[in-house]
C-alpha cells in the first residue's frame, strides 16, 4: 500500500486513527504493530512472514547480546553479535543481490548457474538497516535492550516509515516507544507535514515524472541537447519530490501517532558542494553509513590512504544499497571520488567562489549523477551524457525539445522554487502574521493541496473503455 | 546588562508563544478539514450505493471484491479492493474533471496519448515505434496478393492522420511521426504491382476545413469526400456525382479522443452525404450477422456514446452491398473503420461491394474473389492503424490448398494465434 492512494487515505488511515485514539495507551503499540503488519502484507502477503522472522530473530538476538554484555562474556558477545549481523545481511543479500551476483558469476565463470530472480521484498533495505542499528547499538551498549516484544515489533514495522524511510535509528526512538505525548497541536503539525508531502509526491513528482518517462523513451540519436537537459532536470525533480514527499508524509504520520522522526531532506538542491549535498539528501541513510560503517572503519582520523579507502568503501556501499546493479555502484563511486576531490583539493578554492557559482557547480554534478542513476546500463548512461553535450544527438535545440520545454515550463518553474527554501519560508512567514486573513489563506492552501491531490489519486483508475476500433 | 538580556530572552519566548498559537490555529483548521474529509469520504463509501457503470468512461466500475484465501495470498484481493474504493469514490466524474482542469492549468498539451490541439481539436498521437518487420510483412503480402490477381484492378490508399495533416492545430512543436515516409515505404513496396493513390496532398490542401473530427480519431465525411474525388478515377468510375445532399445527423458527437484524454471541450457534427442524380438503391447484407437492411446508416447509434457507428453500425467482418446496376463492376474492400464513411460515396457505381474487415474475417479470400467475380479491389486504411495492425497480412495469405502440408499446419497455427489475439466483438482495441 502506498500513502498516495485513495484506499490508504480514506480507508486504512481513518480506521487506524480511530482505533489508535480510542484504545488505551497500553494497547496503542499493539495496534500499531498489527496495522503495520497489515499495511505491509497488503502489498507483500508472503514476505510478511520474512519480516516476522526478522523481528523475532533480532528481538531474541538483542536480548542475548545484552545478556553476554552484562556477563562480560566477550567471546560469546562477539560471536552472537557477528552472527546476528551476518544473518541480517544474508537475508538482505539473498533477496536483493543474489540474482545480481549469479548473473555476474555466470559472465565470469565458464558455467551457467541457474537461478530464479526473486521479487524484492518491499522495504527490506530500510527495515534491515533499522534492525542493524538496534543490534549494533545494543552491542556497543549505547541503547538499552528492548525486552518488550510488542515495542520492538512496532519499531521495526512502523508503517509510516516502513516502505521508504526515513531509516529511524533505534536510539532516536527508544524512549518514544515507551512514552510519547499526543496533542492536537502535534496532530495538526503532522497533518501539515503529511499534506505537504502528498502535494510534493502527487502534484509535482508524478507530473514531472511523466515528462522524464517520455524523454527517456526517445532514442538517443533523436535527443537534442535541450531535450536531454530537460529530461535530466525532470528526473532530478521527480526523484527529489517523490522521495522527500514520501519522507514528509512519513514524518507527518509519525507526528499524528505521537512520534518524532528525523527529517530526511533539507533542500539538497541548494547545496554549495557535494559534501553539503550529502548532508541534505537522504539524511537518515548517510547518517546510518557514517555511524555504522565510516566511523567504525576509522573515519578520517586515519592515514590519508586509509581515509580514501574508507570513503570509497562507504560510497560504493551507499550506491549498492540503492539497487543491485553496476550503475548504482558507479553512482556511489562517483560521489566517493567527488567527495575526496573536494576534501583534498577543491574545498578551499570552492569556498572563495560566490554562493551561486558553488550551487550551480554542485547541482550540475548532481544532475550528472542522476544520469548514472536512472540509466538502465552503463552504455546508456554514456550515450545520455553524450546527448547532454550534443554528441550523437539531434542538434542543440529541436522542435521536440521546445515542445517539452513549453509543455513543462510552468511545472519546472514551480518545482524549481519549491526545491529551494524560498517558497516555504515566504509561506510560513506570511501564514504566521497576525490577523485572520493569513491564517485563513494558509488553511485554504493546505486544503487546496489536499483536494488537488485527491483529483489525481481518483484519476489513477481512469481507464476509459475504448469501445471503438479503427 | 544582565537584566536586558533576560528581557530579550523573555521577548523571544513571548514571540515563540505567539507564533505557536498562530500555527496552532492553522493546524486546528487543517486537522478539521482533513478529518472531516475522511469522514465524508468514508460515509459515502459505506452508505452510497455502488455504481455499476460509468457513462463517461463507458466501462463497468470495479465492484466489491470477493474474499478468498487464494486471492489474499496472491494479493489480488488487495489490488481489487484498492480499485474498488477508487472507482466508487464519491463524485468520481467530478474529480476527474478537476484533474483535467489541473493539467490544463499546468499547461499540459498531451493526455493519455492524445494531443490537446488548438481550437478545441484533439488528435491521436500516432504510434511512433511500430514494428517495422510486421509492416514489411503486410506490404509483402499485399504485393504477392496483387501479383496473384493481376487481372483485377487493385487500388491502395493510406489516409494520413489528423496529427500529421492538421499541423496548424497541433500544440506547438509537438513531435509527430513523419507519416509521409510510411506512405512512401508502402508505395515503394507495392506501387509497381497495383495502383497506389497518395492522399497526403489532397488532405493537406484541405487542412483548414473540417476533414477530421475534433473529438474523434476518424476523418469526417467531408474528408472522405475529398479522398473520393482523388480516388474515383483509379477505381474506374466514369461519371461520379458532383452534388450531394448533406444531412447533419447529430451535433452532439463526443468521440473516442474526448473519452481517452478526458478533455470534453467540443462537440462534433456528423454529416451524411447523399449523392444526387445517381442510383442510390441498394441492399446491405451483414453476412455474419445474417441481417439485411436498405440503409448504410444505423440511426440507433446516434443514441449511444460512439455516434460514428452511425455508419454501418460499426465494424463487421463482412458486409455485402448490392445495387440494381447493370454494369458488371464488383468491388472488394479491405479496410479499417476509416472506410466506413467513405463507402457511401462508392456505393452508386458498383453492382456489388464486398467490405472485409480483416480483423474479424477468417475465410478464404481467393475463392471469395472468384465466386463474386470481383473486378476491382481497394485497400483503405488510415496510416496509424496500417502501421500497427497485423490482421491484413493473415487474411491475404494464399489459400491453404495451394500450400504443402507443412505450411498448411503453419498457416493453421498462425490463424489460431491470430484468432486468440484478435479482440472479440465486445472488446475494444486501440
Amino acid at each position: 500500500m502506498i500513502f498516495s492512494s485513495i484506499f490508504f487515505l480514506f480507508v486504512f488511515l481513518p480506521v487506524t486513527l480511530v482505533l489508535y485514539f480510542v484504545l488505551p495507551w497500553k494497547l496503542k503499540n499493539t495496534l500499531l504493530l498489527i496495522v503495520s503488519l497489515i499495511f505491509y502484507a497488503w502489498g507483500e502477503p508472503v514476505y510478511v512472514f520474512l519480516m516476522l522472522f526478522s523481528i523475532v530473530f533480532n528481538y531474541i538476538s538483542g536480548i542475548e547480546i545484552h545478556r553476554y554484555r552484562e556477563e562480560n562474556n566477550q567471546r560469546f558477545l562477539r560471536f552472537s553479535f557477528w552472527f546476528t549481523v551476518a544473518v541480517n545481511l544474508a537475508i538482505l543479500g539473498f533477496f536483493k543481490y543474489y540474482g545480481f551476483l549469479i548473473t555476474n558469476l555466470n559472465v565470469i565463470l565458464p558455467m551457467d548457474i541457474p537461478y530464479k530472480e526473486l521479487a524484492l521484498p518491499v522495504g527490506i533495505s530500510f527495515y534491515t538497516f533499522q534492525t542493524l542499528s538496534y543490534i549494533i547499538d545494543v552491542y556497543k551498549g549505547e541503547v538499552p535492550v528492548q525486552k518488550n516484544f510488542i515495542n520492538f515489533g512496532t519499531y521495526v514495522t512502523m508503517f509510516p516509515q516502513l516502505i521508504a524511510g526515513p531509516i529511524v535509528r533505534y536510539a532516536d526512538i527508544d524512549a518514544q516507544l515507551a512514552r510519547r505525548n499526543l496533542s492536537l497541536y502535534k496532530f495538526g503539525h503532522g497533518v501539515a507535514w503529511f499534506l505537504r508531502g502528498l502535494g510534493k509526491k502527487v502534484l509535482l513528482a508524478n507530473n514531472i515524472g511523466m515528462t522524464f518517462d517520455a524523454i527517456a523513451a526517445i532514442t538517443p540519436d533523436e535527443r537534442s541537447v535541450l531535450t536531454a537537459w530537460i529530461g535530466c532536470l525532470a528526473y532530478a525533480m521527480q526523484i527529489y519530490f517523490d522521495f522527500s514527499g514520501y519522507s514528509d508524509m512519513a514524518v507527518g504520520l509519525g507526528k499524528m501517532f505521537g512520534f518524532e522522526f528525523v527529517r530526511n531532506f533539507n533542500y539538497p538542491y541548494i547545496s554549495k558542494s557535494i559534501t553539503d549535498f550529502w548532508r541534505r539528501w537522504h539524511i537518515s541513510l548517510s547518517t546510518w553509513f557514517r555511524e555504522y560503517v565510516y566511523i567504525p572503519l576509522g573515519g578520517n582520523r586515519v592515514s590519508t590512504l586509509k581515509h580514501v579507502r574508507n570513503i570509497l568503501v562507504v560510497w560504493m556501499l551507499t550506491g549498492f544499497w540503492h539497487g543491485a546493479a553496476w550503475n548504482f555502484m558507479l553512482w556511489g563511486l562517483y560521489y566517493g571520488l567527488l567527495l575526496l576531490l573536494e576534501k583534498y583539493f577543491l574545498a578551499p578554492k570552492l569556498e572563495k567562489l560566490p554562493d551561486i557559482v558553488q550551487q550551480i557547480y554542485s547541482f550540475i554534478l548532481v544532475l550528472f549523477g542522476w544520469v548514472l542513476f536512472f540509466s538502465p546500463s552503463l552504455p546508456d548512461a554514456v550515450r545520455y551524457l553524450g546527448n547532454m553535450f550534443g554528441i550523437g544527438g539531434h542538434g542543440f535545440i529541436d522542435s521536440t525539445g521546445l515542445y517539452y520545454l513549453t509543455g513543462n515550463l510552468i511545472l519546472l518553474v514551480i518545482c524549481f522554487f519549491c526545491a529551494t527554501p524560498v517558497v516555504w519560508k515566504k509561506f510560513r512567514k506570511f501564514s504566521l502574521k497576525a490577523g485572520t486573513y493569513p491564517s485563513v489563506t494558509a488553511t485554504v492552501v493546505y486544503a487546496a493541496i489536499f483536494i488537488f491531490s485527491i483529483a489525481y489519486l481518483v484519476n489513477a483508475t481512469y481507464n476509459p473503455f475504448l469501445y471503438f476500433r479503427f | 546588562m544582565e537584566k536586558k538580556q533576560l528581557t530579550r530572552e523573555e521577548e523571544l519566548k513571548r514571540r515563540k508563544k505567539i507564533l505557536r498559537e498562530r500555527s496552532a490555529k492553522i493546524y486546528f483548521k487543517i486537522t478539521l478539514i482533513f478529518l472531516l474529509f475522511m469522514a465524508v469520504a468514508c460515509g459515502f463509501l459505506i452508505f452510497e450505493p455502488d455504481r455499476e457503470y460509468s457513462a463517461s468512461e463507458n466501462r463497468m466500475l470495479a465492484q466489491k471484491p470477493e474474499f478468498s484465501l487464494a486471492n489474499l495470498a496472491s494479493g489480488k484481493f488487495m489490488t481489487d479492493m484498492e480499485d474498488y474504493v477508487t472507482d466508487q469514490f464519491f463524485f468520481r466524474d467530478q474529480w476527474i474533471s478537476l484533474k483535467v482542469l489541473e493539467d490544463m492549468a499546468l499547461g499540459k498539451r498531451e493526455s493519455n496519448g492524445v494531443y490537446i490541439g488548438k481550437q478545441g481539436y484533439l488528435m491521436q498521437v500516432p504510434e511512433n515505434n511500430p514494428n517495422m518487420d510486421d509492416v514489411q510483412n503486410t506490404l509483402d503480402r499485399i504485393r504477392d496478393f496483387a501479383q496473384r490477381h493481376q487481372d483485377i484492378n487493385t487500388v491502395m490508399s493510406l489516409v494520413p492522420n489528423a496529427a500529421y495533416i492538421s499541423t496548424q492545430l497541433m500544440p506547438a512543436n509537438a513531435p509527430v511521426r513523419d507519416q509521409s515516409q510510411d506512405i512512401a515505404l508502402a508505395q515503394d513496396t507495392v506501387g509497381s504491382f497495383l495502383n497506389f493513390v497518395d492522399l497526403t496532398e489532397t488532405m493537406s490542401s484541405h487542412r483548414d476545413e473540417a476533414i477530421y473530427y475534433k473529438t474523434d480519431h476518424h476523418w469526417t465525411s467531408l474528408g472522405a469526400r475529398y479522398a473520393f474525388d482523388t480516388l474515383y478515377t483509379a477505381l474506374g468510375i466514369q461519371q461520379p456525382a458532383q452534388d450531394y445532399t448533406i444531412y447533419p445527423v447529430t451535433h452532439t458527437f463526443s468521440g473516442t479522443l474526448a473519452s481517452k484524454s478526458g478533455y470534453n471541450r467540443s462537440q462534433d457534427t456528423i454529416n451524411i452525404y447523399v449523392p444526387k442524380d445517381v442510383n442510390t438503391e441498394y441492399v446491405v447484407n451483414y453476412v455474419e450477422e445474417g441481417e439485411k437492411t436498405a440503409s448504410m446508416y444505423e440511426s440507433s447509434a446516434l443514441d449511444q456514446k460512439d455516434q460514428y457507428e452511425v455508419f454501418f453500425g460499426g465494424n463487421h467482418s463482412r458486409i455485402d452491398i448490392t445495387t440494381p446496376l447493370d454494369e458488371n463492376k464488383n468491388l472488394l474492400i479491405f479496410k479499417d473503420s476509416y472506410a466506413n464513411c467513405l463507402i457511401p460515396f462508392l456505393q452508386p457505381y458498383f453492382r456489388s461491394i464486398i467490405v472485409i474487415d480483416p480483423r474479424y474475417y477468417y475465410d478464404d479470400i481467393d475463392s471469395l474473389i472468384t465466386d463474386n467475380s470481383i473486378t476491382d479491389i481497394l485497400f483503405l486504411y488510415n496510416v496509424d492503424t496500417f502501421m500497427t495492425d497485423t490482421s491484413l497480412a493473415d487474411v491475404l495469405a494464399p489459400s491453404a490448398e495451394e500450400n504443402s502440408g507443412q505450411s498448411l499446419a503453419e498457416d493453421l497455427q498462425n490463424q489460431e494465434g491470430q484468432t486468440a489475439d484478435t479482440p472479440s466483438e465486445e472488446g475494444g482495441d486501440l
